[in-house]
């Protein structure tokens, strides 16, 4: 990424935080504070260099909040997660929401694409199942609804695999579900790598 | 009990008037037709576990496309900005709304113990709450987690009922264990596992039949047999019976005082259009009668592709059409002393709101005058105010309870609160 799109981003990113109302400057400095903790799993500014691991940078706010409330309750149950979630305030929770979604979202890989065809069966069954519905047109997300675009490839098809088994609760219990069920392991490791590579 | 004998079990209660309509409603179909119409073989486990994906049904047009269901604060709404928000709720003069509660995330049903315990449910986040303490000091405890959608539940007896999707739990002396609840004893589970209209609303009658509505899991299709109705459970035997057919997606419903019937609301259909179909309150007068879907919508509007030849004549109308979108939910009937004289019998319906329409409508609080054989009905809006420009919320009230005094408490799931609307003084 460039200088000068890390600085935009930059300025979004303080922008937003404003905006969220985690605006105080203490508010602002305990919310990066607790992120650094995630970066040590989700990579340095929240980009995601563990291939199981989700990205958390520019996933949007309300999406962040929820999933670390679903944790936090254990409605989500992840070990680690409902371990760390358990020690989270409200307030840390709105500051997290606010700080991760702010920052530069990950890019698409740089190298070549080795499954275009791959690519483009995902890019079929995502205007099949509607997934732009909800996750918009560039899958960037939207409320409480995730950023797909560039995630982590297998982690992507490991939250497609739990929303088909029924692991995976909390939002989206209802669409989620219903879009998967009739999707083969081959359709969602086809989703997965279309997201993926998204641009 | 295993699922595979669940889904015979499942099966077996179809065995009953559901199974012969579903049946002639095959045969009239047609072949030429039934080929393009969704259908379901839930006769394999698979069926239960994740029955096909129709929740879209792959037609809504091009005007539709992006309405998805709005998602509430993850952390709810402060007290002040909740202050704020009821002082321009709208109601009939003399009644006055307050703020009872706040951090009750994601507050459904609610239900009294009889120690003066408010239960409430939830519906994303899986826990159920125990409020106790002097008004103005309540304190909001998690009694319960990790649930799966427990919107429903129900007090009896001393013991707390939670619908946890596919069983239904039974903690006893639940007042006394807030802080340690019991083991469960699991009072029925021949209930199908999928999450899609899969959440629950309980409700008692003075027998201690316990009802409970079985949503299809799809937004329209040709269910099987053994949803898209309504059971009532005798928790100490775990038997059942089915009362009603052709029911979509019920999550409120209440016993009349005056007679003893049960009265439910119920969610019409997506993807018609802004303003088709109304969405309903029904009656049960008889056992067993089908309330229309997935063949007719609102008692008049046969279904453009489900119909099938049928016509509405055939199937019980609603009581009233609420709205088109407004999602009513939790209803009770009005037996306290404290409103008006005029209130008594009515029911208050908690509209939850729109999402599947441009410009939302409902998230309000509904009053109705109708007699006990579901004449003469009439509706106004009795407490509004709770929508936010086109498309947004400033909470979204779930379910009603009576108060013991006689006032009503109101479960907001998207404020994550719980309101208190009196009368008088």
């Amino acid at each position: 990424m460039s200088v000068r799109r890390t600085l935009a981003w930059a300025g979004i990113a303080a922008a937003a935080l404003a905006a969220a109302g985690a605006s105080s400057a203490e508010d602002l400095a305990a919310a990066k504070e607790k992120a650094r903790a995630c970066f040590a799993c989700h990579g340095e500014g929240g980009i995601s260099r563990a291939p199981e691991t989700p990205s958390l940078a520019g996933q949007p706010d309300n999406f962040i909040q929820w999933q670390l409330v679903y944790f936090r309750s254990q409605t989500r149950k992840v070990e680690v997660m409902n371990a760390i979630a358990s020690a989270l305030s409200d307030a840390d929770i709105r500051g997290l929401g606010a700080y991760l979604s702010s920052l530069p979202p990950p890019q698409p890989p740089g190298e070549p694409d080795d499954r275009p065809e791959l690519t483009r069966a995902g890019a079929e069954l995502a205007r099949r199942n509607h997934c732009a519905s909800c996750h918009t047109e560039r899958f960037v997300g939207q409320g409480a609804i995730a950023r797909l675009a560039n995630q982590q490839e297998r982690y992507l098809l490991k939250a497609l695999r739990d929303f088909k088994s029924g692991v995976r609760r909390g939002g989206g219990v209802a669409a989620m579900p219903d879009a998967v069920y009739p999707l083969g392991d081959d359709d969602l490791r086809a989703l997965a790598h279309y997201l993926a590579r998204f641009r | 009990m295993s699922i595979r004998s669940k889904a015979r079990s499942v099966a077996v209660a179809g065995i009953s008037a559901a199974a012969a309509f579903g049946a002639a409603a095959l045969i009239a179909a047609g072949a030429a037709q039934a080929a393009e119409l969704h259908h379901y073989d839930s006769s394999k486990r698979s069926f239960w576990e994740h029955p096909p994906a129709d929740w879209f049904l792959g037609d809504e047009t091009e005007a539709q496309k992006g309405l998805n269901v709005p998602a509430a604060p993850a952390t709810g709404i402060p007290a002040e900005q909740i202050e704020k928000t009821l002082k321009q709720i709208k109601l009939p003069k003399g009644f006055k709304i307050s703020l009872w509660v706040a951090g009750v995330p994601s507050a459904r049903q609610m239900a009294w113990g009889n120690k003066g315990t408010l239960f409430v449910g939830a519906f994303g986040v899986g826990n159920v709450y125990a409020i106790t303490g002097p008004e103005g000091k309540k304190e909001v405890k998690v009694i319960l987690k990790g649930l799966k959608m427990p919107t429903g539940i129900a007090f009896r007896d001393g013991a707390l009922y939670v619908a946890d999707i596919d069983r239904i739990l039974k903690y006893d002396d639940a007042e006394d264990n807030l802080d340690h609840m019991p083991a469960p004893k699991v009072v029925y589970d021949d209930m199908p596992s999928f999450p899609a209209h899969g959440w629950k609303y309980l409700v008692f009658d003075k027998h201690g039949w316990l009802y409970v509505a079985f949503g299809p899991p799809c937004n329209e299709c040709l269910p099987p047999t053994s949803v898209s109705q309504i059971r009532r459970v005798d928790p100490e035997n775990g038997l059942a019976e089915i009362v009603a057919l052709g029911v979509r997606n019920s999550v409120g419903g209440d016993v009349d005082p005056r007679t003893g019937d049960y009265w439910f609301t119920e969610n019409a259909r997506d993807w018609l259009g802004d303003d088709i179909p109304s969405d309903k309150l029904n009656h049960i007068s008889r056992m067993g009668e089908h309330f229309g879907y997935p063949y007719c919508h609102q008692g008049n509007i046969p279904d453009p592709k489900y119909a099938m030849g049928h016509k509405c004549s055939e199937f019980t109308p609603p009581v009233l059409k609420l709205g088109a979108h407004v999602a009513p939910l939790g209803m009770k009937f009005y037996t306290g002393k404290q409103f008006p004289a005029a209130y008594k019998d009515n029911i208050f319906i908690a509209e939850h709101g729109s999402w599947n329409r441009h410009q939302y409508q409902g998230a309000r609080i509904v009053r109705v005058i109708v007699d006990p054989r579901g004449r003469h009905a009439k509706q106004e809006v009795f407490a509004s105010g709770w929508i936010k420009g086109k498309q947004d919320y400033l909470g979204r009230p779930a379910d009603i309870v009576e108060a013991p005094d006689g006032s009503l408490l109101v479960a907001d799931d998207w404020a994550s609160a719980i309101y208190r609307i009196s009368y008088g003084k």
